[in-house]
């Protein structure tokens, strides 16, 4: 600074400048200070607003892009894309997207989200508004179960979103029939429900089906309510005539279920969610009854079964009790005979017994059922078709028979079926017809024609016929005589008759005089009468009268 | 540099800025406030804490340089689509679609010019805080072109505000300006004010201390 010194004495004339006191701390350090607090709210609020990540698997990803798509709940945005990837070897496509943080309770193991674009589907439309804006992916909260992050998308927009008012019910089938995710559930032809998704149960045995009936109309399902197959057209030809039914032509398309409550059964109370009924291939499949205890007996047919199916009927008196289960196809070799050995099925329950004694075993009935002659036998159940059944009839003509057990069957004996029977009796009587000695016969009748002839033209009775004749004439004049003499005498002998029973008759009438004299005479009688019974009461008093006299 | 050159400073001089009277500087009295005996103004040799205003500014701006990248500087709604661009994916949109001499002009504008001066500022500072001898020139050089190019940073703003209010057809298509807007914008301002607070003259006083 020796300088600086020097400088300022140069310079005397410049004047000094004055001092105060310095702040310590510059204001200017209040701009990062802002700076920093904003950058910390923004820092702070960008992990409040962070939501949750999820994962979604989809098999495509049409219409998907990156940042840009949006996940909509009721069309509100509620996050978006971030990236889509494939999944492992390529077969499926990751998407990873954040939603907003008032999902995140609502991300959980029943969450589902869907790929909404434009879909035209049998019965609807859906989705047009993204023809214009883009697909985004629909999301239905899950508002309960496990917390999920990892999603399998839904291929298709799910029928019944969560808060949905109504009830699921499961119901079960043999056969999935035209029936869809998504298929209208029919209560009298009103669509209430919706199929929500079947799968194949893990047996195989049964396509468990999830329907889901909207409120109100939840409350019309009973435990006793009767699912069925709606879809397509049921035709049916019977007594009534011909008649064709769909619930409705949306059905006809894309298949239905329709439910209703038998009214002949005890009121039951409303199902609760998740029941389980069983699904009938028809509405008149539910009208039958399901019986649970079902007997199996073996049948040995000699003769031919063209006709019988499995599930042919087994009937009694015309009444349906079982039916054909299997069918096989033997060859004994010790009879050196074929032989077709039938299974079949018969449901105890559908014949009510009545006069059981307590105690009684309704099974030993059998033994004694065909003790009295019960025989199975094939009847031909349709005509048109030439199908044939099983029926269970006495044949008190039939040779006597034991039920014997095969394995783990009895064996009902059986009878040839009525076909084959006439069959049998029409071979008989050709084979007697052919025993018949034609020849002689034809022989004799030649010789007796030949004695007829010769008797018909012989001389005498040519005479005979002749004086026949005469003998004819002279009845024929008889007759005649009779009719002329005879018949008017008889005429008057008649009428005089009548005059007679006149007078008779005016003699008796009510103002003739001998009827009033007649009636008097009766007066006086009557009159005689009473005079002899009031004496005789007298007597009984006063017997002494008798002697005495009347006292006075 | 030669032995007659010599800043006012040094020779314990100093001009007030509004009468331009020049004073002499007591002995040491560095560090006070000090004030033109002529007209009262407060006088400053140099500018007045220049480092630590320059450092605090600085500071501002890297902050708030932060959320203007990573927020979306435009929304553009067409069609009911609505996209959110950043600065970095306005500009990297430009280049894949073939518009490379828009993209490069916002790209320059946006990012490298604010990151250049905010890296040329802070080296500056860093340099006269380390007392550095390096070049001296030739860093007042880079200064020159810190405070010469800084403004055309707000060539940006300028756009998305003209962009903002001439594309309004209502859903079909509408261009709204993002929160990374107004964060750009402080940027920009910030750094002038930096490139304001930074007092060239100190590169000179620490080469003169060193003589």
């Amino acid at each position: 600074m020796t300088e600086a010194q020097g400088g300022t004495g140069s310079m005397g004339a410049v004047p000094e400048v004055v001092v105060e006191e310095k702040r310590r701390i510059s204001i200017v350090w209040l701009i990062p200070l802002v700076a920093v607090v904003i950058g910390a709210w923004l820092v702070y609020k960008a992990i409040l607003e962070k939501g949750p990540t999820v994962t979604i698997t989809f098999k495509t990803a049409a219409g998907l892009v990156a940042g840009k798509t949006k996940i909509k709940y009721k069309d509100v945005e509620v996050g978006k894309v971030e990236s889509v990837t494939f999944g492992e070897d390529l077969s499926k496509v990751v998407v990873t997207a954040e939603l907003s943080p008032e999902m995140r309770p609502y991300l959980t193991e029943f969450t589902r989200f869907w790929v909404v674009t434009a879909r035209v589907a049998a019965g609807e439309v859906t989705g047009l508004s993204t023809l214009l804006s883009g697909a985004f992916i629909g999301m239905d909260p899950g508002r309960e179960g496990e917390s999920e992050r990892d999603f399998i998308g839904l291929e298709k927009a799910p029928v019944v979103v969560a808060d949905t008012p109504g009830t699921r019910f499961v119901l079960r089938s043999k056969s999935l029939g035209s029936i869809e995710a998504g298929s209208p559930v029919y209560y009298r032809r009103i669509r209430v429900g919706e199929v929500e998704s079947y799968e194949l149960e893990q047996g195989g045995e049964d396509i468990v089906f999830r329907v889901f009936v909207f409120a109100p109309h939840d409350r019309l399902v009973h435990e006793n309510t009767r699912f069925w197959n709606a879809s397509g057209i049921d035709v049916s030809l019977n007594a009534d005539g011909f008649r064709l039914e769909t619930e409705s032509m949306v059905s006809l398309l894309i298949g239905g279920i329709a439910f209703d409550t038998p009214s002949n059964l005890d009121t039951a109370s409303a199902a609760a969610s998740g029941t389980e009924f069983q699904l009938y291939p028809s509405r008149e499949a539910t009208t039958k009854h399901e019986y649970e205890r079902k007997d199996y007996y073996l049948v040995y047919f000699d003769g031919s079964v063209r006709g019988l199916k499995v599930g042919a009927p087994v009937v009694i008196r015309g009444m349906e009790v079982g039916k054909v289960v299997d069918m096989n196809f033997l060859f004994d070799v010790q009879k050196v005979d074929f032989v077709v050995p039938v299974l079949i099925e018969i449901e105890p329950d559908r014949i009510k017994v009545v006069g059981l004694e307590p105690g009684g075993e309704e099974r030993k009935m059998v033994n004694e059922l065909v003790a009295r002659g019960l025989r199975a036998q094939l009847r031909p159940g349709n005509i048109l078709t030439g199908q044939l059944m099983v029926e269970l009839e006495f044949q008190p003509d039939a040779p006597p028979a034991m039920v014997r057990t095969e394995g783990q069957y009895q064996v009902l004996p059986s009878v040839p079926a009525t076909i084959d029977q006439l069959r049998l009796g029409l071979n008989e009587i050709l084979r007697k017809i052919q025993d018949l000695p034609l020849g002689k016969i034809a022989e004799n009748l030649n010789n007796t024609l030949a004695g007829t002839s010769r008797l018909v033209n012989s001389e005498e009775l040519a005479a005979s016929v002749h004086s026949l004749n005469g003998t004819l004439m002279q009845t024929e004049r008889l007759a005649a005589d009779l009719s002329d003499d005879v018949m008017p005498q008889l005429e008057g002998t008649l009428k005089q008759a009548r005059s007679a029973m006149q007078n008779v008759d005016g003699l008796l009438r009510s103002d003739s005089p001998a009827y009033n004299e007649l009636m008097t005479m009766m007066r006086e009688l009557s009159g005689a009468a009473r005079s002899i019974r009031m004496m005789a009461n007298y007597l009984e008093r006063h017997p002494e009268a008798l002697i005495k006299g009347k006292s006075r | 540099m030669t032995a007659g050159e010599h800043s006012a400073l040094e020779l314990s001089l100093a001009g007030c800025h509004n009468c331009e009277q020049v004073n002499r500087i007591p002995a040491g009295v560095r560090g006070a406030v000090m004030r033109c005996p002529r007209c009262g103004t407060a006088i400053r040799p140099r500018k007045p804490d220049s480092i630590a205003r320059t450092w605090a500014l600085l500071i501002a701006a890297y902050v708030f340089y932060v959320p203007a990248m990573v927020f979306p500087i435009t929304k553009i709604t067409t069609l009911g689509q609505v996209q959110s661009d950043t600065i970095m994916s306005g500009v990297i949109y430009f280049l894949k679609s073939g518009e490379w001499p828009v993209g490069l002009v916002i790209f320059v504008a946006s990012v490298f010019v604010p990151v250049l001066k905010l890296f040329i500022l802070t080296y500056l500072v860093i340099s006269l805080q380390r007392r550095s001898q390096w070049r001296p020139r030739d860093r007042t050089r880079l200064y020159r072109v810190t405070e010469l190019v800084g403004r055309w940073s707000m060539v940006d703003i300028y756009v998305v505000t003209l962009l903002v209010t001439l594309v309004k057809v209502g859903a079909v298509a509408n261009i709204d300006a993002g929160p990374a807007a107004l964060y750009f914008a402080a940027v920009v301002v910030i750094t002038i004010f930096a490139a304001n607070s930074f007092d060239p003259r100190l590169i000179w006083d620490s080469l003169e201390k060193q003589q």
